[in-house]
């Protein structure tokens, strides 16, 4: 039904719409931060069996909260078109229906050109490095020194994420008959445990978590030449409202002590995942 | 007309009790109600004004020379701090107006006095994201329930004289990116009696189109049929036939996620007995990542309502690189050409072309473009495939992965369309459709990098420009034997509202600046328009009451439009929201004159 579409945001807020600040006075005032985290993106942030919020990006805001001595509430939804799109609808402008939007949007790739094109938002605190990588199990496939070797075996994927679309572009489409793509995350680590596939693709994170999920399966992390990929790695950080600055400043500082202090590292562990600091 | 029966006031927790200040005849809605209601002049019991969706009323009484005397008799308003697009088509019977508004509500009107009998708002969840504002295009009656679709992707049923839930289902998982605006479709059938016949919608990848027809007493599905290729049917939850060969026309596994919503809604033609859905466009939006013909996105297809079997498909868009998402609505009429009579169909495609093709077949007759300047293709063969220009394709996003901008293309018409959702209209006594379409194009090129879900992804950017400096909007008077275009009527604003056209004469349509117009339907020329106050996105209708005919249109200014930018920003950016229903009716004092 649509392009991308990041034009959209900017136009629609310039005619009706006046962002509503959240400064950091205005947060602990309240006693309420409100953190929007993704659905269904294991590691960082799924709901559990008894539908509680959890993961890697859901535990660094259990901290912010605790930091500012407030109390913390979750807005989990899906991701949208793009990021674009998600700034607009849960950080600035909220949702068509019910107009909800957070203090802090977790996960947000820290990018110079997105910052530039969401003027109502500011980027922050890069926390994490992502990177393109590939879980495969040893005992079928023990070493991946190319993507190759999916000409005739199949790879698990999330259907339209970063991975999808650099296999679906690989060697000119040759790997078209080897992808299974999933609906969802879950539905790629269900392929890759029940041995439906040898390998699945996803974020480095992402795969190390499938690893750390499939208890009965040897795994390995392989990161082999990927041509014509847009970025191989990536970091991310935070978003807030471009007039709630010092709200994200003060996110910043407790970040920066759960890097020093190695409490991210121990988070990440927590998920089978090696945190790795981005570079400034 | 006897009046012989009181309708109870009912309050209920989501009832607004207000008494009706007359009384009235009420009789159930049969289904040979809804198949005969284009000749039945004094109810409105389907969307398009009887199944085929022709939008043509006989009515007479207002005509050309009287209609400078058509005055407002009341208007409604919708209330509450939500507005936002108002595209629905009422339905009236028996002295009442059963009307849906935005954000999944619905509501019951005292013709007579313009007061309200009940109101129904749905509950939604957290969680939905409507692509394109939260609108909905009316309900569907049978019986003594009436039934509409709401944004989570539910059908609701609702007790016509209270508003209260009689059942309530689901479509589709509004988590996975479904949802639901369209009006409802009911269709006769031997073998089940009448269905209820929905379609879905979600622009979200991973999206499957698929037609539902439901028992309309429980709501219970009775036949399922996605649109993609390799999907399998299904008949009282038992899976039945494959739709098309798997793979046949999409690589590796891409057609599990195939698109092709059929979001619009669908038609029914009583002569052929076929359900008449089109389809939206195919997932991924990037071409290059799916090579084929990727059936049947941006098709009509025809459904036996009987045993939902797909009787024939027509793919107007083959191989879509535009989202040229091909819902429109696919109209029955009998075309005179060269001395025969053919039972044929119409369909205005997104694309800019008008088709003709056998009803009953699908075969193709001819296309013709209804907007200027396309480019996309040069023109459609003799088989009704498009002679693609491969210049105004858009290019593969990888292709620039080098971190630079790709290459940019102008395509008209633009991915909105020569013409959207909003539905044309036919007339019996010229012969002429009369289609609210769009001269606009768009530029779109590749963007080197852009994020989603947090990762690093290739995307494109877009803008859609307007082809002329001083209109987008333009309704066409189109013969549809020769493709002639007989009148235009330039709009400064783009149409975003449906068609109506009468035997007296009158061609009806709203404009997003506020005005409800009439046309002479021969000439073009305009012979009236009131101000409402907010632009018109909306269809109208007319009925006749104790002798008097009725205009209604619901007014809100909304839908996709406001929802983009660049030039065309230009061009509404100053229209003002609204949501209330004004009707009109010839004054009695007027009336001898």
């Amino acid at each position: 039904m649509k392009l991308l579409a990041s034009a959209i945001a900017l136009c629609t807020a310039l005619l009706s719409f006046v962002v509503q600040a959240r400064p950091l006075d205005e947060v602990t005032d309240s006693g309420i931060i409100t953190v929007f985290v993704y659905k269904d993106y294991a590691p960082y942030s799924w709901k559990d069996e008894n539908g509680e919020p959890t993961g890697i990006d859901v535990d660094i805001a259990r901290h912010f909260a605790k930091s500012l001595d407030v109390e913390v509430r979750f807005l989990v939804r899906g991701a949208d078109e793009n990021v674009d799109d998600d700034l607009r609808v849960n950080l600035w402008k909220g949702d068509l229906i019910h107009r909800k939007f957070a203090d802090v949007m977790m996960h947000v790739p820290y990018d110079k050109e997105l910052d530039v094109r969401n003027e109502f938002i500011a980027l922050m605190a890069p926390y994490f490095l992502e990177e393109m990588a590939v879980v495969t199990n040893v005992a079928q496939m023990p070493v991946l020194e190319t993507f190759g070797r999916f000409l005739n075996k199949p790879i698990a994927v999330e259907v339209d994420t970063a991975g999808d679309f650099f296999l679906s572009n690989a060697f000119r489409g040759k790997l078209h008959q080897s992808i299974r793509r999933g609906r969802t995350f879950a539905d790629v680590i269900d392929q890759y445990i029940k041995e439906e596939v040898p390998a699945a693709m996803g974020s480095k994170a992402q795969t190390e978590w499938i690893a750390h999920k499939a208890t009965g399966i040897e795994s390995k992390i392989f990161q082999p030449p990927m041509p014509g990929i847009v970025r191989k790695s990536w970091p991310v950080g935070i978003g807030i409202k471009h007039d709630s600055r010092d709200l994200g400043y003060a996110l910043a500082d407790v970040l920066t002590e759960l890097v020093e202090s190695g409490e991210l590292e121990k988070i990440s562990a927590k998920y089978g995942v090696s945190f790795q600091a981005p570079e400034y | 007309m006897k009046k012989n029966f009181k309708l109870l006031t009912i309050a209920s927790a989501i009832t607004l009790g207000v008494g009706l200040s007359g009384s009235v005849k009420a009789d159930a809605v049969g289904i040979a109600d809804i198949v005969g209601d284009q000749a039945s002049t004094d109810d409105i019991v389907s969307y398009g004004l009887g199944p085929r969706g022709q939008r043509y009323s006989p009515l007479a009484i207002i005509n050309k020379d009287n209609i400078k005397n058509l005055f407002p008799v009341w208007s409604f308003s919708f209330g509450g701090e939500k507005q936002r697009g108002q595209e629905s088509q009422p339905l009236i019977k028996d002295g009442v107006m059963y009307v849906t508004g935005s954000y999944s509500r619905m509501w019951a009107i005292d013709i007579a006095t313009g007061d309200e009998l009940w109101q129904y708002d749905a509950r939604l969840p957290e969680g939905i994201l409507p692509c394109c504002d939260v609108v909905n295009r009316g309900a569907a009656i049978l019986g003594d329930k009436v039934f509409f679709g709401t944004l989570d992707a539910k059908i609701v049923a609702l007790d016509a004289k209270t508003g209260k839930v009689v059942w309530r289902k689901k479509i589709a998982d509004f988590e996975a990116g479904y949802s639901y605006t369209a009006a409802p479709l009911i269709v006769p059938t031997d073998a089940h009696g009448p269905l209820l016949i929905t379609g879905n919608s979600g622009g979200e990848f991973g999206v499957v189109g698929e037609v539902q027809a439901r028992n309309p007493e429980t709501g219970d599905l009775v036949w399922t049929r996605p649109v993609i290729e390799g999907h399998m049917g299904t008949m009282n939850g038992v899976e039945t036939t494959m739709t098309g060969t798997a793979n046949e026309s999409w690589p590796g596994d891409m057609w599990k996620n195939g698109g092709g919503a059929p979001w619009l809604g669908g038609t029914y033609d009583p002569t052929s007995k076929l359900a008449y859905f089109g389809t939206g466009n195919p997932a991924p939006w990037n071409s290059y990542l799916r090579p084929g013909d990727n059936k049947w996105t941006s098709s009509r297809i025809a459904i036996n309502p009987e045993n939902g079997e797909i009787e024939w498909g027509f793919q107007t868009t083959p191989h879509d690189g535009w989202d040229y998402d091909g819902v429109n609505e696919f109209v029955a009429f009998d075309m005179e050409k060269d001395g025969k009579t053919i039972q044929a169909g119409a369909t205005a495609d997104r694309n800019g072309f008008f088709y003709v093709l056998d009803r009953n077949n699908g075969d193709f007759i001819s296309a013709k473009p209804f907007v200027k300047n396309i480019t996309w293709a040069k023109g459609i063969d003799e088989n009704g495939r498009p002679i693609w220009d491969p210049e105004n394709r858009p290019g593969n996003p990888a292709e620039s992965a080098d971190g630079k901008k790709g290459k940019s293309i102008f395509a008209v018409p633009s991915f909105l369309g020569g013409k959207n959702w909003m539905p044309m209209a036919y007339s019996q006594d010229t012969s002429m459709f009369y289609i609210p379409s769009n001269e606009w194009g768009m530029d779109i090129w590749n963007e080197p990098v852009t994020y989603k879900k947090g990762a690093a992804y290739l995307g494109a950017g877009f803008t859609i420009t307007p082809i002329f400096d001083d209109y987008i909007g333009s309704l066409k008077a189109m013969d549809p034997a020769t493709g002639e275009i007989k009148w235009e009527y330039k709009n400064k604003a783009p149409l975003w509202g449906g068609v109506l056209t009468t035997a007296g004469g009158l061609v009806f349509t709203g404009t997003p600046e506020g005005y409800i117009k009439a046309f002479d339907d021969e000439t073009g020329e305009e012979l009236w328009k009131f101000q409402t106050g907010t632009g018109i996105v909306s269809s109208p209708i007319t009925w006749e009451q104790d002798g008097e005919q009725y205009l209604t249109i619901v007014t809100g200014w909304g839908g996709a439009v406001p929802l983009w930018g660049g030039e065309v920003a230009k061009f509404v950016s100053y229209l003002n929201q609204g949501g209330s229903v004004w009707t009109f009716k010839i004054p009695k004092q007027l009336a001898s004159k």
